[in-house]
């Protein structure tokens, strides 16, 4: 795996001019270019704050922000900083099914380590992401955001929804050649993760509701995404901070989808080159 | 005696007829190691039991029927396919004239994707930037068009263009397949020069083709191969000898049986 490793970090300006043309075949084929990249996550935003926040707020539903509706930042705010990494993730698992078959032709003409494909995938939507922080200022100014220690969340938040998208990717592009249905399931996928995690709710609701049994509180808690999300929160909301044992959770639970992501890639590696 | 440049040992390839290709699937999460009984029935080796070496400064032809393996190899030696038997060792980079549109990005210009390919393959940007010229005008592509996306061209400027590019490369080993059947009769002269004056300073190149013009015109040595095994290992007449005594072998053979069938 070492060996691996380094020949992935030798070859990591081919993952640079993967991630360059992608961003640059996106945007310049539109008029608004970057604009469409903030527009998606502020329509949803939109979306579910009249779902959420005014419509179910009326009927005594209220999804508010935590610590009340006035809290600095508010609903808005949260539903914000849940919704852009969620997008990086979303994204990151969408393309991820094809993240070899798109590029066979590279692949079978080009002696590179197969693994710079599913690499360059997170990279594209990371670097996504990080344009969307300039928007999410705005918003966090605008609104009245506060924050403090609690801002440097971001770090481990970033770092293991790396870890963990990564070895999504890994594993779905290198089964999806042998499988197709993989891209299917993945649609199906985006969605049950979606509400799955606490990205437009926050965690606590679910914790508070007493007909849901305790195993599934527990599955609900330990899920890697629910402490990822938990962490985006905790950044502007000090009192989402997961507690220890969701955040080993989220930990290990990356490390182990890395793990076996890259077991499987490897182990069909062969096959899939003879496939592609 | 120098280290080969290229070296195979005992090299097999298989692959899976049929849906087999689940199974490896199923190999992976179930058990390894574990064989069934029929299980070599349905897999089908393209390449068994090829081992040879190629010196640096040698330009090795390869030969035989269609879907006997050739491609395979080449592939193998590029190290874009792993064998399931043997090894094959590369010492030194290889240029691989194996597909020659491959990394084209149609919605990129001609321009932005010589320097993506490019850049793929190793060139610095400054080596890009200076051979800019040469390559446009080497692929015959007209100033006015470089600037249009690629999805634009016809094939044959996209060929002329990943040739062109390619070309370029100073990998000491080429591989080349059936690439100098692309464009028309003045393109394809200056592809055989291009591909000359890369022989010289002591390349490698290992091609395969159909023309024997081709192949006499630059190998010094044929490897025969025929139903994925390697029968031969000789200078390229004796290799191309052998080839075409099998085939009139089988045209013979053919023409009996039509006979046999219209009587």
């Amino acid at each position: 795996m070492a060996s691996r490793t380094l020949a992935v970090w030798q070859n990591r300006k081919i993952v640079g001019h993967l991630v360059r043309r992608d961003l640059k075949v996106k945007y310049q084929n539109s008029i608004l270019g970057y604009a469409w990249s903030m527009l998606e996550p502020l329509a949803m935003a939109c979306v579910y704050y009249f779902v959420f926040g005014v419509v179910f707020a009326a009927t005594g539903g209220a999804r508010q922000a935590p610590g009340g509706p006035d809290a600095p930042g508010g609903y808005a705010l949260f539903l914000l900083s849940g919704l852009l990494p969620w997008m990086w993730f979303s994204a990151a698992l969408n393309d991820a099914p094809k993240a070899l078959i798109t590029h066979s032709k590279l692949i079978t003409t080009m002696k590179v380590p197969r693994e710079i494909f599913p690499l360059a995938i997170v990279q594209t939507k990371f670097v996504e992401y990080l344009l969307t922080w300039p928007v999410l200022l705005v918003f966090v100014f605008a609104l009245g955001g506060q924050t403090g220690w609690n801002f440097f969340w971001i770090i481990p938040a970033v770092a293991v929804q790396l870890v963990l998208s990564l070895g999504v990717t890994l594993l779905l592009s290198s089964i999806n050649v042998l499988l197709r249905d993989v891209e299917r399931i993945v649609r199906i996928l985006n969605r049950v993760l979606f509400y799955g995690t606490p990205v437009i709710y926050p965690m606590f609701r679910v914790m508070e509701v007493e007909a849901l049994p305790d195993w599934f509180k527990a599955l609900y808690a330990h899920n890697p995404l629910a402490g990822i999300f938990q962490m985006h929160h905790a950044v502007w909301y000090a009192s989402e901070a997961p507690p220890a044992s969701v955040l080993w959770a989220t930990v290990g639970g990356s490390i182990l989808v890395l793990l076996i992501g890259y077991v499987t890639f490897r182990r069909l590696e062969s096959a899939v080159l003879k496939e592609l | 005696m120098a280290e080969p440049v290229i070296e195979a040992k005992g090299l097999g390839i298989k692959f899976a007829t049929n849906r087999r290709r689940k199974r490896s699937l199923r190999e992976m999460f179930i058990h390894g190691t574990k064989r069934d009984p029929n299980r070599g029935a349905a897999d089908f080796w393209a390449l068994r039991n090829v081992s040879f070496t190629v010196t640096k400064g040698e330009c090795v032809g390869i030969v035989g029927k269609n879907g006997t393996g050739k491609s395979t190899l080449l592939k193998l030696i590029a190290g874009v396919l792993i064998p399931d038997e043997g090894t094959v060792t590369v010492r030194g980079k290889v240029a691989p004239l194996l597909e020659l549109r491959a990394g084209f990005n149609d919605q990129l210009t001609g321009r932005e994707n010589v320097h993506l390919v490019g850049s793929l393959h190793g060139m610095s940007p400054e080596t890009i930037q200076e051979r800019f010229d040469e390559i446009i005008d080497f692929a015959e592509i007209k100033p006015r068009f470089i600037d249009t996306p690629v999805r634009h061209y016809s094939s044959g400027m996209k060929v002329r263009l990943g040739f062109a590019l390619i070309s370029q490369l100073e990998h000491p080993i080429m591989l080349v397949d059936e690439v100098l059947a692309v464009g028309d009769k003045s393109f394809r002269n200056k592809c055989y020069d291009a591909i000359e004056r890369m022989l010289q300073n002591q390349r490698t190149m290992v091609l395969v083709s159909h023309n024997e013009g081709d192949l006499k015109r630059f190998c010094d040595r044929g490897l025969y191969i025929r139903n994925g095994e390697l029968v031969l290992d000789t200078d390229i007449k004796g290799a191309l000898d052998a080839y075409n005594a099998d085939t009139k072998a089988e045209i013979a053979e053919r023409k009996k049986k039509d006979d046999g069938k219209a009587a």
